[in-house]
């Protein structure tokens, strides 16, 4: 069986090469029948990519210890859920799963441009081909998921515990659908680079799968956070570790691009911005790959790190130069009609929220890779941590807060000053009361004070965009409100879709604002009995229990939880210790509200004297950065459901493209 | 409540044991690092130590990578600056560019508009809406 999964990987490795080469021929020559069979061997591909997963997968669950993988990434206690996560536990299996992920895409792409996008598509096969036969390259070369052990293990290694948990389940696959999901859009930049059909199509062809990949980059940036936030117990959810980093920056250059790619919709301007933004976005995904699997800096994730660094900083540097030459040789085709007539525009506010999220970008990667410049320059290690990113990205991130507030309202070409009272004064208003209320109230931390007054504001100005449109819909058509309401979000998605996604940010600024600002922690160790006070929670030790399992043994505090003096709950942080791989884990307590997250962590617990660490954090509104990342899915499914007027643009400029090229052909 | 001096220190300190996180918000039990690490800054403070005094004894001790972030001298100023610096000449350039994307011939006047963008989209829907039924 498993013999079958090898000879899948070196089949697909031939396949996606012939894909590679026949789709170039085809399309130089002008052989459609060579087109054809490259878009068949990119479906066999995908076909023995999955076979090989499948394989892969059958090994786990039978627990095939003979083989290296299996006897690294689980083991015989490791429930089924988590055997099946070892897929994408390891770092051979990662590679698969990736692999598998983009040919899986890629047949989707190639079926639904079966009748469409002829002059493209032959190039697009050859970029997803390419990095898939990257990616198969290294299965077979480097790093087999298929060794043998010399001699079959009794019993596997485990998956390492912090990855058991149910958020990573979930967390990993949707970034990777993220990560992979950006290749598409590429694929078609390079394939319009290299036929210089720059016009419209490739955007409007790509617009739902850049969404796609955002969604999941959005989905698998916030598990990731809720993830650290429940298993590592520090009471935080982002630390800046270079991995989260490696997932953020793509995520800000993809929410750019979706951003000033309205401008070229609208105004045909920063054709050529556009198009670097789809190259970095996808050259981003690519270097977190590097990071993560590097260690070229040290991080949590280092799990999967391995010698595979080089290959991936080779083939970064070969597609740099590549869309780098592409770039420059239709420099002349990217020139759009740029035009702009007052700095108070849309274009303008969309220019400056394009420079803040790159700014963001930018200083994310310079404090990620500056170790390793100091390191270069003066020979000296030093390390870039959380306070750096947290004080130079505040500011950043707070002005494109206001930024949030200022684009989707502000008229275009030239907002008159009619149209800036209408739209901002009583926002302005409200959120310059909200500050005053709050630092009046005493809070002095000025960042959160500064970061509630411009949510406020932001939140004003889309609240009156559904208000007044709902109100005009009323007196127009006599709807009812809710009925008002619902036609002007189902006419509009992506207008009032992205307004959605806009509360759902608003939300975890304040979420993320409230909770490094105004967070409560408390240390102590204690006997039975005893009480720690935090804020207003009194927490009584009252028990300590054990457990035992096959798979590991833990103890759990019993605390009772006193608000303001009444009962509220008893909570039992727990310390697990799993035994094959000799690692205790932290299984946090956590007791959510709107208002706050009491969070407790059993630090350690002695024997013999009894004595028990306990550690407190009390997290001030933490919970409205998930509401908000759920909003934001809300927010990012109105705006990708179809509609009627959107499919009649796409075919509208499919057919201006068809035109353009009969007329070339005569 | 912990002391504020004792907390700022361990913010300011990078936990050795690769978890990547400051001493502070490191919690591995038994910590080979991170809890010889606040005891030291504890003894440090009792012996009349200032804030910058202990910050710098870590650092002759251990190494500047012991320091959670890049320090603002020498060298090290390019970490903060540069973010900055970039983003500064980032948007010169768009005022720049920008300027010259002015619409040539005459300016144009001020969008007149009467209502909010959104509003009147709202209205042409809800008009076309009515033209549909």
């Amino acid at each position: 069986m498993v013999e079958i999964g090898v000879l899948a990987l070196r089949l697909a490795l031939i396949g996606g090469l012939y894909a590679i080469l026949t789709a170039i021929w085809g399309a130089q020559a002008r052989r459609p029948a060579l087109v054809r069979s490259s878009r068949s061997a990119a479906y066999v591909v995908h076909a023995l990519v999955a076979t090989s997963a499948l394989v892969l997968l059958r090994a786990l669950i039978i627990r095939d210890f003979s083989l290296e993988y299996v006897a690294s990434y689980s083991s015989s206690t490791l429930s089924l859920p988590y055997t099946i996560a070892a897929l994408w536990g390891g770092q051979a299996g990662s590679l698969l799963f990736w692999a598998l992920i983009l040919t899986c895409m890629s047949t989707m792409v190639h079926l639904q441009n079966r009748e469409r996008n002829a002059a493209l598509m032959p190039y697009v096969t050859a970029t997803l081909m390419t990095i898939t036969v990257f990616f198969l390259a290294l299965l077979v070369f480097v790093t087999g998921p298929f060794e043998r052990l010399p001699v079959p293990a009794s019993e596997g290694a485990d998956l390492n515990p912090l990855l058991q948990n149910y958020w990573m389940m979930i967390h990993p696959p949707s970034l990777y659908l993220g990560y992979v999901g950006c290749s598409i859009p590429f694929a078609f930049a390079v394939a319009a680079l290299a036929t210089g059909r720059l016009g419209d199509v490739w955007i409007r062809t790509t617009r739902r799968w850049t969404l796609f990949a955002w969604f999941f980059l959005t989905v698998g940036n916030i598990l990731g956070a809720r993830w650290a936030y429940e298993e590592l117990g520090w009471g935080g959810y982002w630390a800046w570790d270079p991995v989260e980093n490696a997932a953020f920056m793509p995520w800000l250059s993809c929410t750019a691009f979706l951003h000033s790619v309205m401008i070229q919709e609208k105004k045909n301007m920063l054709k050529m911005w556009n198009m670097v933004l789809v190259l970095l976005t996808f050259c981003l995904t690519i270097f977190g790959t590097f990071l993560t699997r590097s260690g070229v800096v040290s991080s949590v994730h280092s799990f999967t790190q391995s010698g595979l660094g080089p290959f991936f900083v080779v083939f970064l540097l070969t597609i740099i130069v590549i869309v780098v030459g592409l770039v420059t040789w239709r420099r002349d085709l990217l020139r759009g009609e740029n035009e702009i007539d007052s700095f108070l525009s849309r274009e303008a506010a969309f220019l400056f929220n394009n420079l803040l999220l790159i700014g963001i970008a930018f200083a994310t990667f310079w404090g990620t890779i500056f170790p390793v410049i100091s390191e270069a320059v003066r020979g000296i290690k030093i390390t870039v941590g959380p306070p750096f990113f947290n004080k130079v990205n505040a500011p950043l991130g707070l002005a494109l807060l206001f930024m949030t507030g200022v684009g989707p309202v502000i008229a275009w070409r030239r907002a008159s000053a009619r149209n800036l009272r209408r739209s901002f004064i009583v926002p302005l208003a409200l959120g310059f009361v909200t500050g005053v209320v709050i630092f009046a109230a005493g809070w002095r931390n000025y960042y959160a004070v500064v970061c509630f007054s411009l949510s406020s504001f932001v939140l004003a100005t889309i609240f009156m965009e559904f208000y007044r449109g709902t109100r005009a819909r009323q007196a127009l058509m006599g709807e009812p409100a809710p009925r008002a309401l619902a036609n002007l979000i189902g006419k509009n998605r992506r207008r009032y879709g992205g307004y959605v996604i806009h509360v759902g940010i608003v939300m975890a600024f304040v979420g993320v604002a409230a909770s490094s600002a105004f967070r409560l922690e408390e240390q102590k160790t204690i006997h039975k009995g005893d009480t720690v006070q935090v804020g207003a929670f009194t927490l009584t030790y009252k028990d300590i229990h054990f457990t035992d399992v096959a798979h590991y043994s833990s103890m759990l505090a019993e605390i009772e939880v006193k608000k303001n003096g009444a009962s509220v709950a008893t909570m039992f942080p727990e310390k697990r210790f799993y035994k094959k791989q000799q690692q205790p884990t932290t299984e946090v307590a956590l007791r959510s509200t709107l208002i706050e997250d009491l969070y407790l962590v059993l630090g350690s617990y002695d024997d013999k004297s009894g004595l028990m660490t306990l550690i407190v954090f009390v997290n001030p509104l933490v919970n409205w950065l998930w509401i908000g990342g759920m909003v934001m899915v809300l927010g990012t499914v109105i705006v990708m459901s179809p509609t009627a007027a959107e499919q009649r643009a796409l075919v509208a400029a499919l057919a201006v493209e068809e035109r353009g090229l009969e007329a070339a052909l005569r | 409540m912990k002391d504020a001096t004792q907390s700022q220190i361990e913010e300011s300190l990078t936990c050795q044991c690769g978890c990547g996180l400051t001493v502070h918000s490191c919690n591995h039990v038994q910590c080979p690092s991170g809890i010889p690490l606040k005891e030291e800054i504890a003894t440090q403070l009792a012996a009349g130590k200032t804030q910058a005094e202990v910050l710098t004894y870590f650092s002759t001790k251990y190494g500047e990578k012991i320091l959670s972030a890049p320090t603002t001298t020498g060298f090290n100023l390019v970490a903060w600056v540069t973010p900055f610096a970039v983003v500064a000449i980032a948007a010169t350039l768009v005022v720049v560019a920008s300027r010259r994307w002015r619409r040539k011939g005459a300016p144009a006047a001020p969008v007149a508009r009467t209502e909010a963008d959104g509003e009147r989209r709202a209205r042409l829907n809800a008009e076309l809406d009515r033209f549909d039924a």
